[in-house]
C-alpha cells in the first residue's frame, strides 16, 4: 500500500515536471521565438530536487499524501515560468532576474521542507513548544517594526533587510501562530466551549473567556495600524477565528470575531488614509480621479485590463503584455497568468489550489489526535484564506491588500513558509496512517 | 515557427494542465465518492455469511443470493458464539470471513476506524495501548483483542467498570461476532469486514 501511494506520487511528479518544462519552453517560444537552454536547465535541477524529495519521502514518510507534492510543484513551476516571462519583457538577466532568484529560492525552500520532514518525525512534539511558537510568531510579526532592520516597501512595513538580503518574516509567523493556536486551543477548548449564556439560539462565551480573542484582535489591529498591512491582519485574525470555531464548534465565536474585526477595520479605515484609498480603488476604480491618484487604482485597473485581454483561453505564454502592471511578478502574478493563460488557465490554477487545500483539510479531518487535526485544518485554511485575499483583491471581489499568492508569487520568504506548510501537512498525513492506535480523548 | 504551431502548443498546454488536474481528481476519487474497493469486498464478504446462515455446514455456494451490502443491524438470534461458528466454515475456504477493521460506533471518536492486523490490540487509558480511550470509566489496561485461531476474541483485563459485548459483561475471553457492539466506558465499537 505505501509503495502504491509513492508510485502514484512519482508518476504525478514526473507529469508535473513535464508541465513546468513545457510552460518555460512555451514562454521562450512565445516571447523570443526560439528555445534557450539556461532557464530550462535551471528548471531541470529543480525537477531533480523534486525527485530527490520524492525518494527521501519513500524512507521518512512512506504513507504521506501522494498528491500534495505534485500539485505544489505545478503551482510553483507556473509561477517561475511567468516570472521568467516578465524578466524577458523587462530585459532582466542573470542574478538580477527575479526568475533566476525564484528558482534559487525554490531550491532552498524544497531543501528546508525536506529537512522539516526528516527532522520532525512526530508532529506532536510541536505541541510541547506551543508557547515558544507564540513568542516566535509575535517576534516575527513585530520584527519589521524595529528601526535599523525594518524596511518600508510600497507603504507597508513588512520587510526586514540586512545588507542586500530581504525577508518578510510575517510569512513564517503564520506557521508559528498556527502551531500556537492549535496547541492552545486543544487545552483551552473545554472552557471556551462549555460555559456561557444562551442568546439568540447560540451559546455566547463568558466575558472572562474573551481574553485570548481580544489579545489576537489587538495584535491584528496593531499590524493594521503600525505596519499598514490589512492583508496580514485579516489573515491572522481569520486563522484564529477558524481554528477556534473548529475547536469549539460554536458559531458565536465567529460572529463575535467578525464584529470585532469589522468594527476595528472601520475605525481604522476612517482614520488611516491608506485604507480609505484601498476602498476607493475597490469601489470606483475607473473614476479618472482615483485612477490617476498616487497609490490609486492604476495597478488594479491594469490588472483587470490584463484579464480582459486574456479572455477565455489567454494570449498564450509569452505573447501578452503583463509587464504593464506594476509589481506584476509578485502581487499581480495572478493577473499576468490570467492574461497569458486566460480564464481556462486561471481556473486550472484555482483548481490546483482547491486540490491542495482539500487535501490539507482532509488530512486534518482524518487526524487522530486533536492537536494534529487542528494544525492540519489551520495550516490549510491559512493558505485558503491567503489565496482568497490575494486573488479576491486582484479580481476586485474584495479591497486589494498586499499578500503574496502562495507558491506563485516572486518572493523567498513566502516560498519557504509555504513549502514548510506543505512539509508539515505531509508529515501529518504520514502519521495519520502509521500511528498504530487511536486516541479517544475524553 | 509558425503561428499555427504555437496556437496548437498553447491549446495543448492548457489541455495537459487540465488533464493533470483531472488525473489528480481521479486519484483521489475514493475520498470524494467513498471507497469502491471496500464496498465490493464488503459485498463479497457478506455473501458467505448469508449462505452459511442458510445452510451452515456446506462451503459457500458458487452463486450466493444477492443481498444488500449493509449487514443487518442486529445480530441474528442464537447468540454471538454460535453465530461465529456458523460462519467459521466459510472462513477456512477463503480469507474474506475474518473482520479486518474496528469501527468506533459511539463515543468521542465516533466514526473512526482501525485496521486490524494479526497482532493483539490492547485497549485502555494507558498511552501504550493500541486503542487509547481516556474517560472516567476506563481502566489503564482495560481489555485486549486477540486473534485466536482465526477469530477475534475480547478479553477483559480485570477492569473496574467492565467490558460489555452486546450488553452483556464479559468475564472470560469471548469471540466477537461481526457487527456486534462492544462497549468500554462511553465508547462502543464493532468489528467489520
Amino acid at each position: 500500500m505505501p509503495a502504491k501511494r509513492r508510485n502514484l506520487e512519482l508518476l504525478l511528479v514526473i507529469v508535473a515536471c513535464g508541465i513546468v518544462g513545457a510552460a518555460i519552453a512555451l514562454v521562450e517560444l512565445g516571447a523570443l521565438g526560439h528555445i534557450e537552454g539556461t532557464v530550462l536547465l535551471l528548471g531541470t535541477s529543480l525537477g531533480v530536487l523534486a525527485l530527490a524529495m520524492h525518494v527521501a519521502m519513500r524512507f521518512v514518510a512512506p504513507e504521506a499524501d501522494p498528491l500534495i507534492l505534485p500539485v505544489i510543484l505545478v503551482l510553483n513551476g507556473l509561477g517561475i515560468a511567468e516570472i521568467y516571462r516578465l524578466d524577458i519583457a523587462n530585459h532582466n538577466t542573470g542574478w538580477g532576474a527575479s526568475g533566476v532568484r525564484q528558482i534559487a529560492w525554490t531550491a532552498m525552500a524544497m531543501v528546508i521542507a525536506l529537512a522539516v520532514l526528516v527532522l520532525l518525525r512526530n508532529h506532536r512534539v510541536l505541541q510541547r513548544y506551543r508557547y515558544i511558537a507564540m513568542f516566535v510568531g509575535i517576534v516575527l510579526l513585530l520584527l519589521p517594526m524595529l528601526p535599523g532592520i525594518g524596511a518600508t516597501v510600497n507603504g507597508a512595513r513588512l520587510w526586514i533587510s540586512i545588507g542586500s538580503f530581504n525577508f518578510q518574516p510575517g510569512e513564517l509567523a503564520k506557521i508559528a501562530l498556527a502551531v500556537f493556536f492549535a496547541g492552545y486551543l486543544v487545552t483551552a477548548r473545554e472552557s471556551l466551549s462549555m460555559v456561557g449564556k444562551k442568546f439568540l439560539g447560540m451559546r455566547f462565551p463568558r466575558v472572562r473567556d474573551l481574553g485570548p480573542i481580544l489579545v489576537i484582535w489587538l495584535a491584528a489591529m496593531a499590524v493594521l495600524v503600525f505596519q499598514h498591512d490589512l492583508g496580514t491582519a485579516l489573515l491572522f485574525f481569520g486563522l484564529f477565528l477558524v481554528m477556534i470555531y473548529v475547536a469549539t464548534g460554536r458559531l458565536s465565536w465567529v460572529i463575535l470575531g467578525l464584529l470585532l474585526f469589522v468594527g476595528g477595520a472601520l475605525i481604522a479605515g476612517s482614520a488611516l488614509s491608506y485604507v480609505q484609498g484601498r476602498f476607493a480603488s475597490w469601489l470606483d476604480p475607473f473614476n479618472p480621479k482615483v485612477y490617476d491618484a498616487i497609490g490609486g487604482s492604476y495597478q488594479l485597473v491594469q490588472g483587470l485590463f490584463g484579464f480582459a485581454h486574456g479572455g477565455l483561453i489567454g494570449t498564450g505564454l509569452g505573447q501578452g503584455s503583463p509587464n504593464i502592471v506594476p509589481l506584476a511578478e509578485s502581487d499581480y502574478i495572478i493577473a499576468s497568468l490570467g492574461e497569458e493563460l486566460g480564464l481556462a488557465g486561471l481556473f486550472a490554477i484555482l483548481a490546483l489550489y482547491m486540490l491542495f487545500i482539500s487535501r490539507g483539510l482532509r488530512i486534518g479531518f482524518a487526524g487522530q489526535d486533536d492537536f494534529g487535526r487542528l494544525l492540519g485544518v489551520g495550516l490549510s485554511f491559512a493558505i485558503a484564506l491567503q489565496v482568497f485575499i490575494v486573488i479576491g483583491g486582484v479580481t476586485r471581489v474584495i479591497p486589494l491588500t498586499g499578500l503574496t499568492t502562495p507558491f506563485l508569487a516572486a518572493g523567498g520568504s513566502s516560498l519557504v513558509a509555504n513549502w514548510i506548510i506543505a512539509a508539515l501537512l505531509l508529515r501529518l498525513s504520514d502519521s495519520v496512517r502509521t500511528q498504530p492506535g487511536l486516541i479517544a480523548d475524553r | 515557427m509558425s503561428e499555427l504551431t504555437y496556437l496548437l502548443l498553447r491549446f495543448g498546454f492548457l489541455l495537459v494542465l487540465w488533464a493533470f488536474i483531472f488525473g489528480v481528481v481521479y486519484a483521489l476519487r475514493s475520498d470524494l465518492f467513498g471507497s469502491r474497493v471496500r464496498r465490493t469486498s464488503g459485498e463479497q464478504g457478506n455473501q458467505p455469511f448469508v449462505a452459511s446462515a442458510v445452510a451452515p455446514p456446506v462451503a459457500p455456494p458458487v452463486a450466493p443470493p444477492v443481498m444488500p451490502p449493509v449487514a443487518p443491524a442486529s445480530p441474528p438470534p442464537g447468540g454471538g458464539s454460535s453465530f461465529t461458528q456458523l460462519i467459521s466454515p466459510s472462513r477456512g475456504t477463503d480469507g474474506t470471513g475474518a473482520p479486518t477493521r474496528l469501527v468506533i460506533t459511539s463515543g468521542p471518536k465516533e466514526g473512526l476506524e482501525i485496521e486490524l492486523s494479526k497482532e493483539p490490540l490492547t485497549i485502555g487509558r494507558s498511552s501504550a495501548s493500541g486503542l487509547v480511550i481516556r474517560d472516567d470509566y476506563t481502566s489503564t489496561h482495560h481489555a485486549r483483542l486477540m486473534l485466536w485461531s482465526g477469530e477475534w476474541v475480547i478479553q477483559d483485563l480485570d477492569s473496574t467498570n467492565g467490558t460489555f459485548l452486546d450488553g452483556k459483561r464479559v468475564s472470560l475471553p469471548t469471540p466477537i461476532p461481526l457487527n456486534t457492539p462492544v462497549r468500554i466506558g462511553t465508547t462502543s465499537f464493532e468489528l467489520r469486514r
